[in-house]
């Protein structure tokens, strides 16, 4: 008897748990869906009807990021009420995202409607013809093109989603750099003011070079010791096993040290110094081991940390100062209900090997840094190609830009600085958007390579073993810059 | 010869079924390994090789130090949940206050998805989040890191694998012992064999069959771990967790080498079946010579 009551309550606790378990968390709350003017919303149903897409269904896939869940949650539901096309956009981590966009365009099953293209990605989809050409879809079916919609109101970030001729295949939806962040709080703190100087002989102030980031990191991580808290000096995005940590190096702490383009030679493909790269320069390998020895001033999560733990460390109150992506940067700055920084969140440009890196990238050379961002973009494959063009338009139109840049720190057209909402988030980050607005061109996107997934997996093992500590900071270059040498002619490059 | 033609009837279905999704992809991958195959390469679509990519394999030390790695961990997790489930099997068959209620809770592990089993792992086993390290930091003084030590993140994809798999084996011994006759036991013990007598000379013979079974699952199932992993350490920290099926997954999905990983398949694919087989005559001759 004890038994089966003992059965039968565990079933009904089982039962309850999983019933639990499924029931939806509660939606972010997010800004309220733009609404169109009266005949907007009847251009986009005419337009549906007229390509026959009332009551179909798109689908998408992208990235699980503060953008693409802003398309999914608000402009995703305004869209099916304008035009009668439901949109199902399935938002993944990022390497899911790659792998299943991926697949589908190459087996050509025509299972998405629309993927998020990043601007890395962008050449290799080009080179493998995995996308279609919007300016000429546009051209052929005027009816098609709406009203509010026009290429020529992106910032030039829309030029990454360009061939050679100029035909745009994504509309961007996301753009941003990725920043340096610090504590105002404790920056600004005479205590810790006076403390530093002693210590170090100038002024605390967020960091412009190497020495002082690390001086910085250092005196912030004994700060926190000292007084029994959860902090450290710098937030470190050192994932030991995830691409992440590839990124970081390659395009964040590389071009901050002089070295653009993961240091392959574009001329003749090759990656070590001895063959005209410069993957494992002297330069590389001062800004890879600055990085290194970064660790030990960085939360114990560093090691695990991709750019989202970056972030939710950096908002936890738990780094001084750190490289972090810019779309996170307006909640970290204004959520109270997911940041404990609001208020005390100030930006910067990230902290240079030296002066002439910042001349580079002001005479066209080189760049301090990475400009981050992704379009949608509508696959070759696609069995709704005219649905998901409206789609891509609806996002793509001014009056959706500033609630979108306020929720997710994102701009992709200059009219929306000037928007008064994304102003009153530019005080409370400190400027984020007019450093974007203004520094933005010192910052670059990934360089133009069809290999980039494939040569990104031959360098990343070295990346991981330096941060296990197998390897120093000079050997993981030399054998990286080998590997590339070597993998590059079997890709059809530099033989 | 009615029976025949009936049994052949009900079988196909299921034989077409197989055929598509198992036996056509396999000899599509069979021939991709024998190909150069990048779509992201300069050379658009397959290169014939012939045998390269095998030749290639034998020399990659990546592969090399992968498969020892997998060897070393499923050997490792077969003989802990196997000395567990036998130890768990064992304590099940005798009754005691709340048997009922451990064998329900005990099963649990098993109806989780391994992918959540991954998920669930790291998020208790991140420094800064998790409780694991943070209890173990403040009751025991130990840095417990699973990015940066590559102890730690062995032990914990060790601990992991046996958490979710020993009641699978527990549950399958258990069956074992339970349908074991009792007489052939009784009688020994009546002409003064003892206990560890009995277990080493009459219950482990007799229990071979399942054990043989359970070993086969559990290493087969071992040897191709990848989503836990990948859950928890994605390999890392440094290489310390890439597994070969990891490996693998590496170089055909991200690296879009599909010829090469194509033939690294094959190969673990031969290495198992070979290892099986060795292990099957090897088990099967103990038992013989226990019997």
């Amino acid at each position: 008897m004890l038994r089966h009551r003992l059965i039968v309550t565990l079933s009904i606790l089982v039962f309850a748990a999983m019933m639990l378990a499924a029931c939806p968390a509660p939606a972010p709350v997010a800004p309220a869906a733009p609404a169109p003017a009266e005949g907007e919303a009847s251009w986009w149903r005419t337009a549906a009807e007229s390509a026959g897409c009332v009551g179909v269904t798109i689908r998408g896939v992208s990235e699980s990021t503060p953008p693409s869940n802003f398309a999914k949650d608000v402009l995703g539901p305004a869209f099916e009420r304008d035009s009668g096309i439901k949109v199902e956009l399935e938002t993944t981590s990022w390497d899911q995202m790659y792998d299943k966009a991926i697949k589908d365009m190459e087996a050509g099953t025509g299972i998405y409607d629309f993927v998020y293209i990043e601007q890395d990605i962008i050449y290799a989809y080009l080179a493998n013809n995995y996308l279609l050409n919007m300016t000429k879809f546009l051209a052929d079916n005027p009816n098609l093109a709406a009203p509010d919609f026009d290429f020529g109101k992106f910032t030039t970030f829309i030029d990454y989603f360009k061939d050679a001729e100029g035909n745009v295949y994504g509309v961007p939806m996301e753009a941003f750099i990725k920043i340096y962040l610090y504590r105002t709080d404790l920056f600004g703190d005479p205590e810790a003011q006076a403390a530093f100087k002693e210590k170090y002989g100038y002024d605390l102030a967020p960091a412009t070079n190497y020495q002082q980031y690390r001086d910085n990191a250092e005196f912030f991580t004994q700060w926190g010791k000292d007084r029994g808290l959860e902090l450290w000096g710098t937030t470190v995005q050192a994932a030991s096993g995830h691409p992440s940590s590839f990124y970081e190096v390659f395009e964040t702490i590389l071009p901050s040290g002089g070295v653009y383009n993961w240091g392959i030679n574009m001329e003749n493909w090759k990656a070590s110094v001895e063959n005209g790269g410069t993957m494992n320069s002297d330069r590389a390998k001062a800004a890879f081991q600055f990085w290194l020895d970064l660790l030990p001033f960085a939360p114990p999560e560093a090691t695990s940390s991709t750019w989202d733990e970056v972030a939710a460390s950096f908002a936890a109150g738990r780094a001084a100062q750190g490289w972090v992506y810019g779309e996170n940067a307006a909640w970290i700055a204004t959520d109270p209900e997911r940041s404990k920084v609001v208020g005390n969140v100030g930006v910067a440009l990230p902290p240079l090997a030296d002066e002439s890196v910042l001349q580079d990238a002001e005479e066209g050379r080189g760049y301090i840094g990475y400009y981050d961002g992704g379009a949608f973009g509508i696959p070759a494959t696609s069995k709704n190609q005219a649905c998901a063009v409206l789609w891509n338009q609806y996002i793509g139109q001014e009056s959706v830009q500033a609630d979108w840049a306020v929720a997710a720190s994102r701009v992709v057209m200059n009219s929306t600085f000037d928007d008064p909402k994304v102003q009153e988030v530019d005080a409370k980050t400190n400027g984020y958007f007019t450093l974007l607005k203004e520094q933005g061109h010192l910052f670059a996107g990934a360089p133009p390579f069809p290999f980039h997934a494939t040569i990104r997996e031959v360098i990343a093992p070295y990346v991981y073993r330096a941060i296990a500590g197998e390897l120093t900071a000079a050997e993981a270059l030399d054998q990286a810059a080998a590997a590339v040498d070597a993998e590059l002619p079997k890709l059809g490059y530099g033989q | 010869m009615r029976s025949n033609r009936l049994g052949w009837t009900l079988l196909t279905p299921s034989l077409v079924v197989l055929g598509i999704v198992g036996f056509l992809p396999f000899l599509f991958v069979v021939w991709v390994g024998f190909h150069d195959w990048n779509i992201f390469a300069a050379t658009r679509g397959m290169i014939w090789t012939g045998a390269n990519n095998y030749r290639r394999l034998v020399f990659d030390q990546e592969f090399l130090d992968a498969l020892w790695r997998t060897l070393a961990y499923t050997v490792t997790v077969v003989v802990i949940e196997l000395s567990l489930g036998f130890l768990l099997a064992q304590t099940l068959t005798r009754q005691f206050p709340g048997r009922a209620f451990f064998r329900t809770i005990y099963v649990l592990p098993l109806v989780v998805a391994p992918i959540a089993v991954g998920a669930t792992w790291r998020l208790m086993v991140i420094p800064g989040f998790g409780p694991i390290p943070y209890f173990l930091e403040r009751w025991f003084g130990i840095e417990y890191r699973i990015g940066t030590y590559a102890s730690h993140a062995w032990a914990t994809a060790v601990l992991m694998d046996v958490w979710h798999w020993t009641p699978f084996v527990t549950l399958t011994l258990l069956a074992g012992l339970t349908a074991i006759p009792k007489e052939p036991l009784e009688q020994a013990m009546v002409d003064g064999a003892n206990r560890w007598q009995v277990f080493r000379h009459l219950t482990i013979p007799m229990m071979m069959p399942v054990i043989l079974t359970v070993v086969f699952i559990r290493m087969m199932d071992a040897l191709r771990v990848v989503d836990e992993v990948y859950m928890l350490t994605n390999g890392g920290p440094g290489t310390a967790t890439t597994f070969i099926g990891l490996h693998i997954f590496r170089v055909v999905f991200p690296k879009t080498d599909y010829g090469y990983g194509s033939a690294m398949s094959l190969l673990v694919l031969y290495f198992t079946i070979v290892l099986c087989w060795l292990l099957f005559v090897a088990l099967s001759n103990v038992g013989k010579q226990k019997a």
